[in-house]
């Protein structure tokens, strides 16, 4: 069992507050994804859980035991740095042993282990080779290896696929969620890219500026983000945000430029606190539905660019003041300037206040 | 709650190389200071009587004339036995019997004793009582209490009479004399070996004091020295013919390294032996070139262009010392400034060289705009700690002129310390070098950074 | 134009403007190896005249004109006349036992201070690192004189030990420098990552740091030793009988053969053909510090 709990962690490096009263519970075997810009505070958080920065308040348990003031070697954990951190006057065998030897297993054990562990990576040729003229992918793949031969009931990856190519990336990042489920370790992984994080982890912690934005599993966290910011930072494109006057003459309808919405149902008795203020309703780019001829809770727009993706056409169309992208069908034929319909299905729109910038749940 | 203190490694850390270079470094420094201003033998105490511990008259400065008065003889400390100019008399703890018959026992000065019998490591054992010369003398010797002739009569012994030495004591000779001093006459005793006696025995001089004074006299010593201005001269005129040639080659050798030939590892390591070279073998390098019947003067007539060996390095060819010192100078310490150009020249992107390149920058154009621009920080660097070496050119001339030809601060310091023996105006020479060395550090930081303004 | 013209890939015009160019590259190139051997010319035949000096006759030493070619005759007879004057075998020793105790002893104080710049910020580190530049920058001839005063004082004058403790004063500046440098290329992940698999601190400084800058510092330790080696003034100013093989040479340069002085002067020679050959891949780690 090696349930990680995070309690109120903070870690200032002097004025600076790098992670803020962070609380996160991983669950034995859970694989989280910590995800944020860079500067956010998740590889700080990282670390105080590696031991490599101790937060300077606040409990980190691992298994229930309170790990927060232990040095990294005590806390039973295995780590991929995100340069790799090969050391380069050891061959790749004696890299993967490092940390067995260091822990005095049986001789035998380690040669089993090591075996078994570059098996996995397909490394088992670059055992005898030192790491200094391997190629980024290799080194990624020592490093990995390196940490599932630990067999650590923690594993924590920092960034492990940044540092790739892009196709390597996409590569790896398959290969390695199929080998992560495999060990069952329970894993932290940092990363800066929202498609590594919703393509892998069981849950998702989205940070900014030192703060715990929304935990969730990845389709909650991309279909409901808590807040602007998880939405605007996960999905690409990203989540798109227009301004509303919410008016109540009679029906509560929402005015966008000339058009006037009527929201779900559920959504009205919280959105009257709002009549006459302005809220911003955030939609997905493929939520919407576009049609080339006029309908009566459509609203016209006029398309600007065209981008065919292949899978899909984005559209970049002007709405109110605000400038969206919208997701179609590649058969969706369209040119720039050409005038379409969109329609916005009332429970695909989530409504954000202004000022607070938080998601309104009813 | 448990609190993390402030991390302490750091500073145990580097705490013994501070410690070192406090004890080795910075109190040396503070001394060389003080040596230069700081007079340690400038006064001189006079006592009332031949004692250190009776109370002091006055004070003489060091060379002021002085007439003695007397002379007295005081227990030597055992510490001044490595004293030099010593001045002393023996005295002998002798017994015996004195003229009524009495066993007596007490001091004389050897002067008094003959030594009849001796130990074998010289030591006297025994002896007889001197005969006084002269009509009107005491015929009787006095024995006294103490080593010293004011202390209290024991006794009398008459001439010749038998006597056993139990002890010798080592007597320091004091003077009493009389001077002046800024205006005031002052009479006191002092130690022998402080006043130089003339050969009159009845004047001197205070040939040094036993107190410290401030004086600006070294530094007055240095600038009047007649090898003080040769010596700022050519050290001068060394620094600017040195300086803009080492500058010039080090960044042609600097280009050549980064152009990455074929066999530049060995381009590398021809061009930085001369960094391991020391000044003294490159002086004596250049010398085997520029000597009479040596590499130059061989190649010269072997081109038929000199009938015989000319020579180069004598008191009449100043110029070619000077050729030859530049030359030994840009030959051995251009390596360090390529060594720093090369590391100011990797830290230039490719991409921006290529890119002047792209918009039609030659390699002339690419150095003057691009290249030199931003290798200021290097070559600022570079000339600080160049203009700071060569102002210890030193082994070099040595070699080259013997140090008299032509002469520079450092060899000129050196000089003063090892053949004047003389530590204070050398530490004024040392200082003068290092006030050189902050004032041209200040004004190279100074030119361009006002450079980088302009540009800005 | 015609459009055959641009699927004939290209026309004369352009072949004429890029064989133009390929030949300014290469005349570029040559150039530029004319160059390098110059200099390596102007650096390398002085040493070797020097060189063919020390292993000829003293008859063909004092010879005017010079042969041209070089070792004629070739003789150790000029060697073994320097080698058996009075100091220069024991100034050889000294000689070695000063380089050598001042690279231990630099290299031994150097080394903390070197690891403490480069891997921790701490108040006062700028500072420090100034000061350290600082004292790089201070002439040793004015460090000379007062510690040969203080030397006498203390009793410890005209000694090699005392003389070593100069030179490492000078030197434990660059050392700290170059050592720190030498440090600060190792990436602190490698430490931190030894720590995650079970070392103590000390563990993984031995078993990651150590082996990794092991040839940084043996390269910054040679150099010491050269330093050591080479350095006249202080040497010739702290020791009278004791004296360093450089000191000694230069005491005895006004009244000595000219055999005696290029022998001298190859010997002097010797430490930087050998060392230089090592450590110059190190160089730009030593001086590059210093721009920084």
């Amino acid at each position: 069992m090696a349930e990680i709990r995070i309690e109120n962690a903070t870690k200032r490096f002097g004025d600076f507050v790098a992670v803020d009263k962070a609380n996160l519970v991983i669950a034995d075997k859970e694989f989280v994804v910590l995800l944020g810009p860079s500067g956010c505070g998740k590889t700080t958080l990282l670390r105080a859980v590696a031991g490599l920065g101790m937060a300077d308040e606040g409990r980190i348990t691992i298994g229930g035991r309170d790990v927060t003031y232990l040095p990294p070697r005590e806390r039973k954990i295995a780590m991929v740095f995100q340069s790799y951190a090969i050391f380069p006057h050891m061959k790749v065998r004696d890299n993967i042993a490092f940390g067995l030897k260091m822990a005095s297993v049986d001789p035998r054990e380690i040669d089993k282990r090591v075996n078994n562990a570059a098996g996995l990576m397909h490394i088992e040729k670059l055992l005898d080779r030192y790491p200094s003229n391997m190629s980024g992918g290799q080194r990624q793949r020592v490093a990995v290896a390196r940490a599932i031969a630990m067999q650590s009931e923690v594993l924590l990856m920092d960034e492990p696929l940044s540092n790739l190519d892009a196709l390597l990336r996409l590569e790896m990042r398959a290969e390695l969620k199929q080998l992560l489920a495999g060990i069952g370790a329970t894993t932290i992984y940092v990363t800066h890219d929202q498609i590594e994080a919703l393509s892998m982890g069981d849950r998702i912690a989205v940070m900014k500026d030192g703060l715990i934005q929304q935990v969730d599993h990845p389709t909650v966290v991309y279909d409901l983000p808590s807040n602007l910011f998880v939405g605007s930072f996960i999905g690409n494109p990203p989540m798109n945000f227009m301004r509303g006057q919410v008016q109540q003459n009679g029906a509560l309808k929402v005015k966008i430029g000339d058009f006037e919405l009527e929201p779900a149902e559920r959504m009205k008795p919280l959105l009257k606190k709002y009549d006459g203020q302005q809220v911003i309703l955030g939609i997905r780019a493929e939520n919407m539905e576009t049609l080339n001829h006029p309908v009566a809770d459509g609203v016209k727009v006029q398309v600007r660019v065209v981008e065919p993706l292949g899978s899909q056409n984005l559209l970049t169309v002007k709405i109110g003041e605000d400038i969206i992208k919208v997701s179609t069908h590649p058969t969706f034929n369209v040119a720039p300037n050409n005038d379409v319909w969109l329609r916005f299905p009332a429970d695909k729109i989530r409504w954000i206040d202004r000022d607070s910038e938080q998601v309104l749940y009813p | 709650m448990q609190k993390k203190k402030r991390n302490l490694a750091p500073y145990w850390l580097i705490l013994p190389s501070l410690l070192y270079l406090a004890l080795f470094f910075a109190y040396p420094m503070a001394r060389g200071l003080a040596l230069s201003v700081w007079d340690d033998e400038a006064v001189l105490p006079l006592r009332t009587e031949a004692d250190l511990a009776s109370a002091e008259v006055g004070r003489m400065h060091q060379g002021t004339q002085v007439e003695i008065l007397g002379q007295q003889g005081n227990l030597l400390a055992d510490t001044l036995g490595d004293e030099t100019n010593l001045l002393t008399e023996l005295w002998f703890n002798v017994s015996g019997q004195d003229v009524d018959g009495a066993e007596v026992s007490g001091w004389v000065p050897e002067t008094r004793i003959r030594v009849r019998e001796e130990a074998d490591d010289g030591t006297p054992l025994q002896g007889t009582v001197r005969r006084r010369l002269g009509s009107n003398a005491d015929p009787l010797t006095t024995v006294f209490a103490e080593p010293n002739e004011n202390s209290a009569e024991m006794g009398k012994l008459e001439a010749s009479a038998e006597v056993q030495i139990t002890a010798v004591a080592t007597l320091e000779v004091w003077y009493q004399v009389r001077g002046e001093e800024a205006g005031q006459t002052i009479e006191g005793w002092a130690p022998s070996r402080f006043i130089q006696v003339f050969g009159d025995e009845v004047n001197g001089r205070i040939d040094r004091g036993t107190a410290g004074e401030f004086t600006w006299g070294f530094f007055e010593r240095m600038f009047n020295d007649r090898f003080f201005g040769p010596a700022v001269r050519t050290t001068l005129l060394l620094m600017v013919l040195i300086i803009p040639t080492q500058f010039v080659l080090a960044i042609i050798m600097a280009l050549v390294i980064q152009a990455r030939l074929k066999f530049n590892s060995i381009f590398l390591y021809i061009f930085a032996i001369p960094l391991g070279v020391s000044d003294l073998a490159v002086g004596i390098l250049f010398f085997s070139i520029f000597t009479q019947n040596g590499l130059f003067n061989s190649v010269l007539q072997g081109l038929g262009l000199i009938d015989a060996a000319r020579p180069y390095l004598t008191a009449d060819t100043r110029g070619w010392i000077i050729a030859a010192i530049w030359l030994a100078e840009v030959w051995r310490a251009t390596s360090i400034v390529m060594v720093i150009v090369v590391s100011g020249l990797q830290a230039i992107s490719d991409e921006v060289l290529e890119a002047a390149e792209l918009f039609g920058a030659g390699l002339w154009q690419r150095l003057r705009y691009i290249i030199l621009p931003l290798l200021k920080p290097s070559l600022q660097v570079a000339l600080i700690l160049r203009t700071i070496l060569a102002l210890q050119v030193f082994a070099v001339v040595i070699a080259l002129s013997g140090g008299d030809v032509v002469t520079v601060l450092a060899n000129e310091t050196y000089r003063q310390y090892f053949e004047f023996r003389n530590a204070n105006v050398a530490s004024a020479y040392a200082l003068f070098i290092l006030v050189i060395s902050m004032v041209s550090a200040v004004f190279y930081l100074r030119a361009v950074r006002t450079q980088q303004e302009i540009a800005s | 134009m015609s459009q055959s013209g641009i699927e004939t890939a290209v026309s004369p015009d352009v072949l004429a403007i890029q064989q133009k160019h390929l030949r300014r590259q290469k005349l570029n190139r040559a150039s530029t190896y004319v160059i390098a051997i110059l200099i390596s010319l102007w650096i390398l035949i002085p040493i070797f005249f020097i060189f063919s000096m020390a292993f000829t006759t003293q008859e063909a030493v004092r010879a005017y004109p010079k042969s041209i070619l070089p070792f004629i005759p070739f003789s150790l007879d000029t060697m073994r006349f320097f080698l058996n004057s009075e100091g220069i075998v024991p100034g050889l020793i000294n000689s070695v036992i000063v380089a050598v105790i001042t690279l231990l002893l630099s290299t031994i104080i150097a080394a903390p201070a070197g690891y403490a710049i480069s891997r921790y910020i701490f108040p006062g580190r700028n500072f420090f690192r100034l000061s350290i530049l600082a004292v790089r920058a201070f002439p040793i001839v004015v460090l000379s004189i007062p510690l040969a005063v203080l030397f006498i004082q203390a009793g410890i004058f005209d000694s090699i030990y005392s003389l070593a403790l100069m030179h490492t004063a000078l030197a434990l500046p660059t050392t700290i420098l170059v050592i720190g440098s030498v440090f600060a290329s190792i990436p602190y992940e490698l430490e931190e990552a030894a720590m995650v698999f079970g070392c103590t601190p000390w563990q993984a400084f031995r078993h990651v740091v150590l082996p990794l800058v092991l040839p940084g510092i043996a390269a910054s330790a040679v150099f010491t030793f050269v330093l050591s080696w080479n350095e006249v003034f202080a040497a010739s100013i702290l020791t009278l009988q004791n004296r360093t093989l450089p000191a000694q040479i230069l005491f005895s340069l006004s009244n000595s053969s000219e055999a005696y002085q290029f022998a001298g002067g190859f010997f002097m020679l010797i430490p930087a053909l050998i060392f230089m050959f090592f450590i110059r891949r190190y160089l730009f780690n030593m001086w590059g510090q210093v721009t920084k």
